[in-house]
């Protein structure tokens, strides 16, 4: 048991940096604006599906490979600038304040409008851009050969966790967000852009499921269903952190990645159940999560 | 008046089924149903299947169609889940220019379509499925399986494994999580269990079809240090794997063991030595294909039109209309040079033997199979850019086979390691 310890701990974190990209922005969003967004795991497979698109034609271009780096996040920044404020503006703000069923329904039906879109564009065969992994190599760990971009992987997820807390704690729109959550009424009556807010909000939700993808492109084929897989993920994640939690997004990643590689490793049977009955667990004992609280509301 | 309607009813009921049973006139154009996958992940191992249909309908229309009439394929897509696929093979079934469906992929949609089959009496060639689940327990009398099953295929590979590499001690398993993946380990084990007892299997791993993600499945394959790492994963699951194993070192760590390997070696550097095959005799390049001139030419067009050449899928396909072909002659035949009923073309099917492009399909009593297996090992090739398979075998499909009647399972159980040298040794076939 032991001896696998470091490799136990080396997948969780590597399954667990790609899990919070996507979960980490469907908590954002839901905190700002209350929507728990059924789409954002579409967001994910289009940063991936661009992404492998654009390393493609940068390697049959014959540019330089190390290019394929910032060709990611180039993909995740074009994904949320185009879809961020067109989805927000024309279809999620006619959900806000209207009942939990509805907006459910509207943001499923945006999946599935996206899901077929996709298939449409990008065809119904695997994509695969390798190039980063390549680039980077491998390195030895508890004799077992990881990829070094599974390592930057983890670093770039510690990133994305300290650049949210930096932003909402330490800048201008951090605390516009933080205001509009506590309150958007007395928000707009101390004169703040709620609007605005809402469509910055959503855009960085979807930048940062897109950027889950993009970074997932070179250890991952990318094909229909990919959303999909990835988005139940990130529910039960967003569930076991509570939702509109960054950090609990964060710690509920580690948690479900632990899971399911404790099952593939010692119960392969239940690989596919395990973070979802670790989800049961936690909601038997904090229905709002590890970190999630209680809030009153008017009846 | 109840009696009249009874009556009345009861002739109408045998005046359909007699016009049934009735020699047809001669159609203008003959429709094939053909399901498979075209979209979904299983869609890299379908497609080529259906192109291989298409090129098959253009060659036999182009050599005057079958006696002369010529054919149409309707493709099918099986990811619509099983019960759109029984919704469009009753829809299908229910034309009458349908005589024969090509069908299916899928062995959970095979098993489902068995007893629709049986209720429409629709002849239906099982071009890939090969669950051996399908002929056990009943007697089909509608459904015909040239294609082979799960147990010849997979004692197929333990044996060669074991003939190449005879010191082996600890096999990890990884199949896809549904009824193919966990009847290949059942197999695998028995045959284990029967040529060396003293094998461990020291991981076995069922990965969701579709899954995108196997890095953590490799770190545990990497871990468990196993001799040897068998896998009947297929399509992009099959690709996902490889690809995201091979820069971490697992093929080469263990001797890998890739069932549907064939599929994927013009699409990816394999390492030489990874032992592959293609479930029957269905590779165009072994030494039967290549001095087969139809074959080659078969080939040569499908690479020209499609970009690649084909693949196993693509041949299975294409012997599966070879058999369709040369039932639907011989019913004509046996009819005195009229047109078949479905009945008349499901007799004809029934232990046909027939030359395909790849070998020989035939029949036993209960429409299965006895198909050859072929397996190698990757290696380099002088004539083209990616790796072939050398190092072949040929087994003979029947000695792989349970006999008729007799648990296929249990059947394995009954060999020894003695039954290893009544096979041919591997790099025989050349």
């Amino acid at each position: 048991m032991l001896d696998m310890a470091l490799p136990l701990i080396m997948d969780a974190l590597a399954n667990a940096a790609l899990i919070f990209f996507v979960a980490v922005g469907l908590t954002l969003v839901f905190s700002v604006q209350r929507i728990l967004n059924v789409a954002h795991g579409s967001f994910y497979s289009i940063g991936a599906y661009i992404a492998a698109s654009m390393g493609l034609w940068l390697i049959s271009a014959g540019l330089n490979p190390w290019l394929s780096f910032p060709a990611l996040l180039l993909s995740a920044a074009l994904v949320a600038m185009v879809l961020g404020p067109l989805v927000e503006r024309t279809l999620i703000r006619w959900t806000y304040g209207r009942h939990e069923a509805i907006q459910i329904l509207v943001t499923f039906g945006l999946f599935l409008i996206l899901e077929d879109l996709q298939r449409l564009v990008f065809g119904v065969r695997s994509i695969y851009q390798d190039t980063p992994m390549a680039l980077l190599g491998v390195s030895e760990i508890g004799g077992i050969f990881y990829l070094n971009y599974q390592l930057l992987l983890i670093v770039l997820a510690l990133a994305v966790l300290f650049g949210m807390r930096f932003l909402i704690k330490h800048t201008r729109l951090g605390r516009l967000l933080v205001a509009v959550v506590a309150d958007r009424e007395v928000s707009l009556a101390m004169g703040i852009n709620t609007d605005r807010a809402f469509v910055l909000a959503f855009t960085l939700g979807v930048f940062l499921a897109a950027l889950g993808g993009a970074l997932a492109t070179p250890t991952t084929g990318v094909a229909p269903g990919l959303g999909a897989e990835t988005m139940v993920l990130a529910f039960a994640v967003a569930a076991i952190g509570g939702l509109g939690q960054i950090e609990g997004a964060a710690v509920a990643s580690i948690i479900v990645a632990g899971a399911k590689v404790l099952a593939v490793y010692y119960a392969p049977a239940f690989d596919t159940v395990a973070p979802f009955l670790v989800m049961l667990a936690v909601l038997l004992v904090r229905p709002n999560g590890l970190f999630g609280t209680a809030t009153t509301r008017k009846i | 008046m109840k009696h009249i309607v009874r009556t009345a009813g009861t002739l109408m009921a045998s005046l359909v089924l007699a016009t049934q049973a009735m020699a047809q006139d001669k159609p203008e154009q003959i429709d094939v149903g053909v399901f498979t996958f075209t979209s979904g992940a299983p869609a890299a191992y379908g497609q080529p299947g259906a192109q291989g249909a298409e090129l098959m309908v253009d060659l036999i229309n182009a050599a005057g169609g079958i006696d002369g009439v010529p054919l149409r394929a309707t493709i099918v897509d099986e990811a619509q889940g099983a019960e759109g696929v029984i919704a469009e093979y009753r829809r299908l079934a229910g034309e009458t220019s349908y005589q024969v469906m090509i069908a299916a992929l899928s062995s959970s949609n095979c098993l489902a379509l068995a007893p629709v089959a049986e209720q429409m009496q629709m002849p239906t060639i099982s071009w890939n499925c090969d669950t051996h689940q399908l002929f056990l327990n009943q007697q089909l009398d509608y459904t015909f399986r040239p294609n082979g099953n799960t147990i010849p295929e997979f004692v197929a590979y333990v044996a060669y494994l074991l003939q190449v590499n005879p010191d082996i001690e600890r096999v990890a398993i990884i199949n896809p999580d549904y009824a193919f993946g966990h009847d290949a380990a059942e197999i695998v084990k028995a045959a284990f269990r029967a040529f060396k007892p003293d094998v461990e299997i020291v991981a076995e791993l069922f990965p969701s079809l579709g899954a995108s993600s196997y890095q953590t499945e490799v770190s545990r394959l990497s871990a468990a240090r196993p001799d040897a790492i068998f896998s009947n994963l297929w399509g992009a699951d099959l690709e996902n794997f490889v690809r995201q194993a091979q820069p971490r070192g697992l093929l080469t760590q263990s001797q890998t063991v890739l069932a549907l390997g064939e599929t994927i070696l013009q699409r990816i550097d394999l390492p030489d030595g990874v032992i592959v095959g293609m479930l029957g005799d269905g590779y165009w390049l072994t030494p039967d294909a290549q001095a087969n001139e139809d074959t080659v030419a078969f080939a040569e067009e499908y690479a020209t039109r499609f970009g690649e050449y084909p693949v196993f899928p693509t041949m299975k396909m294409a012997n599966s209309f070879m058999v369709m072909k040369a039932a639907y002659e011989a019913a004509i035949e046996a009819n005195d040079g009229e047109w078949p009923s479905r009945d008349e073309i499901a007799a004809a099917l029934g232990g046909i033997e027939t030359a395909t492009f790849t070998g020989t399909a035939r029949l036993r009593e209960d429409n299965d199979g006895y198909v050859d297996q072929v397996i190698g090992v990757t290696g380099p090739s002088d004539t083209y850019d990616f790796s072939v398979i050398t190092n072949m075998v040929r087994y003979d499909g029947e000695a792989l086979m349970a006999p008729l009647g007799e648990d296929p399972i249990a059947w394995i159980e009954t060999l020894t390691p003695e039954f290893l040298e009544t096979l041919p040794e591997p790099g025989s076939y050349k």
